[in-house]
């Protein structure tokens, strides 16, 4: 009987394989600040946060890369009717708090904690956050990788004092108590030593959230207006966005590996001895005849060039192409392994 | 010690065609990989060269370069590959469109005609044409399948591994659909993303299951065996399949698809709205393809 199809059995012919697939993601201070002179920075009006794009946003080839957004607790020394946007700044640290923390057993909000134990210690309460877009991140940051390098000294203009922000250790060590996932400590110092945190980095998330204390010089942007005499000043003293385009403008560089995870299944195509050496291939023949053959003792030869996966209605679901053609003849067996992404 | 020949492993990523995304999309399990073909669109066998020395005869075959694979699902795979047990065939057996026993091409746009309407149908003055009007009345298409070369004479039956028992035919479901000759409309198997409608007619399955006739069957055994001027194979026959096209009633009762997909042409006298198309019609034992080439007419 001739055949074109040969069945996949599930238990021999078919596997499954989980691969983590890693990118470098460097995201370089000219493009958070200079390159484009902000074209690629947009802000909105109910002042939130600020956009970030690796191109002006107008620009339909733009890729939206993070956000930054500041905030303090409510019982903050920073917290006061005074400050300008003093309650969307309390909301941004509730609502970030709330996803990132969680609550505690009376349904309170947590308050980041400078390392990641909540039940004592050092809380962050004045914090910025950088929410890295999907599209950097994928399914997560790979742990261990991340260095973040902010210039925290000298004035607005003539930034210096660069410090690496890590999270060294983390891919052995790391804390699980969040409500969405993975994160980990952010250190100065290439040791971990604890209780000098100066962030926290959550993986799965894609979220940095940085302490206000880790600048404590003058901040602000070059062109400011508002008080840049500290950071404390700045938070309290203006908007959202000014905080945002001061850590911008103290942005150095930013590196980090972002994680894939990719589901594949593995089909094992085998073609034996006697099987897929004819052609169903209109040039196969000529007035019936199978042109590779002269007599009939010849070996039957057929190449191929595409592997096709059906469904059992005969539906061609997946296809996958060979980079030359494969020689097909009884002499030979091939095993074509088919690999499906997920 | 040399190294061992992993040449016989060789890994292949698969991207999915639109009809397997439309099925992962829907979600109710009907993506399910089951069996695998293996095809050779690329390849032209009429370089291979078997008068060469040894290693040469397929030297330009090897050299063939390879497209990326479409997506979409009837673009590809059009001709497979043929596991048969034997190794000494030196004949296969073919698709012809049987113009005899069956509507004929028109010679002048090469294609069968395939009115839509009933102006259409009472006005074409050419004997040849499928009356996708009523299918009631009117010719049938018909493709034998057998050996056709005069290396085998006529009176020797086909082997029976080689004999096609059931087919597969596909046409575009928003031009016409399939019927039996006494006009009843087929059942689609399956309509694909793109509107390709799939049937599949096997041998001793007449309409609703009934034992076929000629009036209600689609797959016969050919068991005429001498030559005749009816006879488009030469050599040993195994089954010939036969079914009338009705068009659809879009195409009846408007001149929508004729603007978007067609155009007009003057013929016998009178000038007509046409779509060009084709039913494919593959054997689903030796995989054997054939493209007939329709025309949908509308007398303006």
């Amino acid at each position: 009987m001739a055949v074109t199809f040969k069945n996949i059995i599930p238990d021999q012919d078919i596997a499954n394989t989980r691969t983590l697939l890693n990118e470098a993601i460097p995201i370089t201070g000219t493009i958070v600040s200079g390159t484009y002179n902000d074209e690629n920075i947009k802000n909105y009006a109910h002042g939130m946060f600020q956009s970030v794009y690796d191109y002006p946003f107008l620009s339909s080839s733009a890729n939206h890369i993070f956000d930054i957004s500041v905030g303090y607790s409510s019982d903050s020394s920073l917290s006061s009717s005074a400050s300008v946007q003093n309650a969307k700044k309390i909301n941004m640290y509730n609502q970030m708090a709330q996803v990132l923390v969680g609550y505690d057993d009376t349904g309170n909000i947590r308050q980041f904690d400078r390392d990641g134990d909540l039940s004592s210690g050092t809380k962050l309460k004045e914090c910025i956050f950088i929410d890295f877009a999907r599209l950097l991140t994928k399914d997560e940051i790979q742990k261990g990788t991340f260095a973040l390098t902010l210039m925290t000294g000298g004035a607005p203009s003539a930034v210096s004092h660069p410090l690496v922000l890590e999270d060294h250790g983390a891919n052995t060590s790391y804390l699980v108590n969040s409500p969405v996932g993975e994160y980990a400590v952010l250190y100065t110092s290439s040791l971990a030593v604890e209780g000098t945190g100066v962030g926290l980095l959550y993986y799965q998330a894609g979220i940095a959230v940085l302490t206000a204390s880790v600048f404590d010089g003058e901040f602000g942007a070059p062109d400011a207006t508002y008080d840049t005499s500290s950071i404390d000043a700045v938070l309290t003293g203006s908007e959202i966005s000014s905080s945002a385009d001061g850590l911008r403008n103290r942005w150095n560089n930013s590196d980090f590996n972002n994680t894939t995870e990719l589901n594949s299944t593995i089909y094992f195509c085998r073609a034996m001895t006697s099987e897929f050496n004819y052609s169903s291939n209109p040039t196969y023949l000529s007035q019936s005849q199978i042109r590779v053959k002269v007599v009939e003792t010849d070996m039957p030869l057929s190449y191929i060039t595409t592997v096709g996966l059906y469904s059992a209605d005969n539906e061609l679901l997946a296809v996958a192409k060979v980079s030359e053609p494969l020689k097909k003849d009884p002499t030979n067996e091939l095993t074509l392994r088919i690999r499906l992404d997920y | 010690m040399a190294f061992l020949d992993n040449s016989g492993d060789i890994i292949l990523d698969a991207v999915l065609t639109d009809a397997g995304r439309e099925r992962l999309a829907r979600g109710d399990g009907s993506f399910k990989i089951t069996k695998f073909s293996l095809g050779d669109d690329e390849i032209n066998y009429t370089l291979y060269n078997t008068s060469a020395a040894t290693g040469q005869k397929d030297l330009q075959i090897m050299q063939t370069p390879i497209l990326e694979a479409f997506t979409n699902n009837t673009s590809l795979m059009k001709s497979k590959l043929i596991s048969i047990p034997r190794t000494n065939l030196l004949y296969l057996p073919v698709i012809l469109l049987n113009q005899s026993l069956g509507v004929a091409k028109d010679t002048t746009t090469d294609s069968i005609l395939i009115t839509v309407d009933e102006t259409t149908t009472d006005n074409i003055t050419t004997g040849q044409y499928l009356n996708g009007y009523e299918t009631t009345s009117g010719q049938i298409l018909r493709v034998d399948q057998g050996l056709n070369n005069n290396a085998v004479a006529a009176t020797i039956d086909l082997d029976t591994d080689l004999v096609e028992t059931q087919y597969m035919v596909e046409i575009d479901n928003r031009l016409g659909q399939l019927a039996t000759s006494d006009g009843t409309p087929s059942p689609v198997s399956f309509v694909d993303d793109d509107s390709i409608a799939s049937y599949y007619f096997s041998m001793g399955t007449g309409r609703n299951g009934v034992t076929p006739t000629p009036a209600n069957g689609y797959v016969f055994e050919n068991t005429v065996t001498g030559d005749g001027p009816d006879q488009v194979i030469a050599g040993p026959r195994g089954t010939y399949l036969q079914f009338k096209i009705k068009a659809s009633q879009n195409l009846n009762s408007s001149t929508y698809l004729f603007t978007l997909l067609g155009n007009e042409f003057s013929f016998l006298g009178n000038t007509y709205y046409y779509i060009d198309t084709s039913v494919r019609i593959t054997g689903a034992t030796t995989g054997y393809r054939i493209d007939v080439p329709l025309r949908f007419i509308k007398q303006q």
